[in-house]
């Protein structure tokens, strides 16, 4: 029923549908997600719970849980990204949950968020090398973090600095 | 011969158990556990080669020290909770001395380390440690703090906090119990008590 009332007013957008588990699930095309957006925000989905990026090796997915309290419902919103260069408008207009959650995606995915007011890094510290969940991470590669004079984090490859003598 | 023996009834309530009074005077200082204490030491001295009055001491300041070991109030993660199940009534490490968490690492000298020590909070939990006065003790507790536990070889996440401080006694667990706490203490306590004092400063010459 969802499905049919955004099908209906973006009959251009919409590159597939189905179901992720349980939840009515859409496949949308990268430029339109924030016309979607909007248009769900209209609908009653007033909540975004998670967004999350996968890395399919071939190309990048975003993944936009919603949740309308009004009508108890819930709705999956889907980005198909390509490998080289990941770039998807930011939905921090319509829900300011947004924020938080796409600084997440960027700093763990590596996702770029067109719009977004303050995209750096939220968990790991700025210098830090590389997107850990991406598929090509180099996990051999250790990196360690120092705090300087001023009280901000340090990202350095040098483990004597970091650690105790005979630990390394 | 149809003598029957009368019991007399003693009423348990109404009886006291008579104490039993020193009477000369070796048994006044054996009352007192100075004797005891005395021989004690002296054992203690002729292993580690001391003498008998600074061996007397060391047992003084390591009774006074683990009779008030005083943790910082730092938690990382989910063992934090458990920390705060030890630290209330029904294990209650207040009869070790050690219900007082200090809020500042200047006034205490016990640091658990309880919980995930990640790369970005290493530093500070170094930093934590290098804060805290002499003497000092570090109880690593929970599996993370130990190893790195379920986050080993993470990108993330320290293979244990023996990297960056050292570390007196490992707690497993994850998280431990609260009865593993108090295992761990126990053994932190007799740990300090085997500690010579007198012999850091140069008394037993």
């Amino acid at each position: 029923m969802i499905i049919d009332a955004i099908k209906s007013k973006f009959p251009g957008s919409i590159i597939g549908t189905g179901a992720l588990v349980d939840k009515p699930m859409l496949i949308i095309k990268k430029d339109d997600i924030l016309k979607v957006c909007e248009y769900a925000h209209e609908l009653g989905f007033d909540h975004l719970s998670l967004i999350t990026g996968v890395d399919y090796r071939d190309h990048f997915e975003v993944i936009y849980n919603l949740w309308s309290y009004s009508n108890k419902q819930d709705l999956v919103l889907k980005v198909m990204l390509d490998h080289e260069n990941p770039k998807v408008q930011s939905v921090v207009s319509v829900w300011k949950s947004a924020d938080w959650l796409e600084r997440e995606t960027y700093d763990l995915v590596g996702i770029t968020f067109e719009g977004h007011p303050n995209l750096i890094r939220i968990l790991l510290p700025d210098g830090w090398e590389g997107h850990p969940l991406r598929r090509d991470y180099d996990m051999q590669k250790e990196q360690y973090v120092l705090i300087s004079e001023t009280g901000e984090d340090i990202v350095t490859p040098d483990p004597s600095k970091a650690l105790r003598p005979g630990k390394y | 011969m149809d003598q029957v023996e009368k019991k007399e009834l003693i009423d348990t309530t109404k009886v006291r158990p008579k104490k039993r009074v020193p009477e000369i005077s070796r048994e006044k200082l054996e009352e007192t556990g100075f004797l005891k204490t005395l021989l004690y030491s002296s054992e203690r001295s002729r292993e580690r080669k001391e003498s008998i009055l600074f061996s007397t001491v060391d047992q003084f300041l390591n009774w006074s020290r683990i009779t008030s070991l005083w943790p910082v109030t730092s938690g990382l993660a989910c063992c934090a909770i458990e920390m705060m199940a030890v630290s209330m009534a029904h294990f209650d490490i207040a009869r070790f001395g050690m219900e007082v968490f200090r809020a500042s690492p200047r006034q205490a000298d016990l640091l658990f380390v309880a919980g995930t020590v990640t790369k970005r909070m290493a530093p500070r939990v170094k930093m934590l440690y290098e804060q805290m006065p002499e003497p000092k003790w570090v109880i690593a507790v929970g599996s993370c703090a130990t190893s790195g536990g379920p986050y080993h070889e993470s990108y993330c996440v320290l293979d244990g906090v023996d990297k960056i401080i050292p570390v007196d006694v490992y707690i497993p667990g994850c998280p431990p119990r609260p009865e593993a706490w108090l295992y761990g203490i126990i053994q932190l306590r007799e740990k300090i008590k085997k500690e010579g004092y007198g012999a850091k400063w140069g008394m037993d010459k």
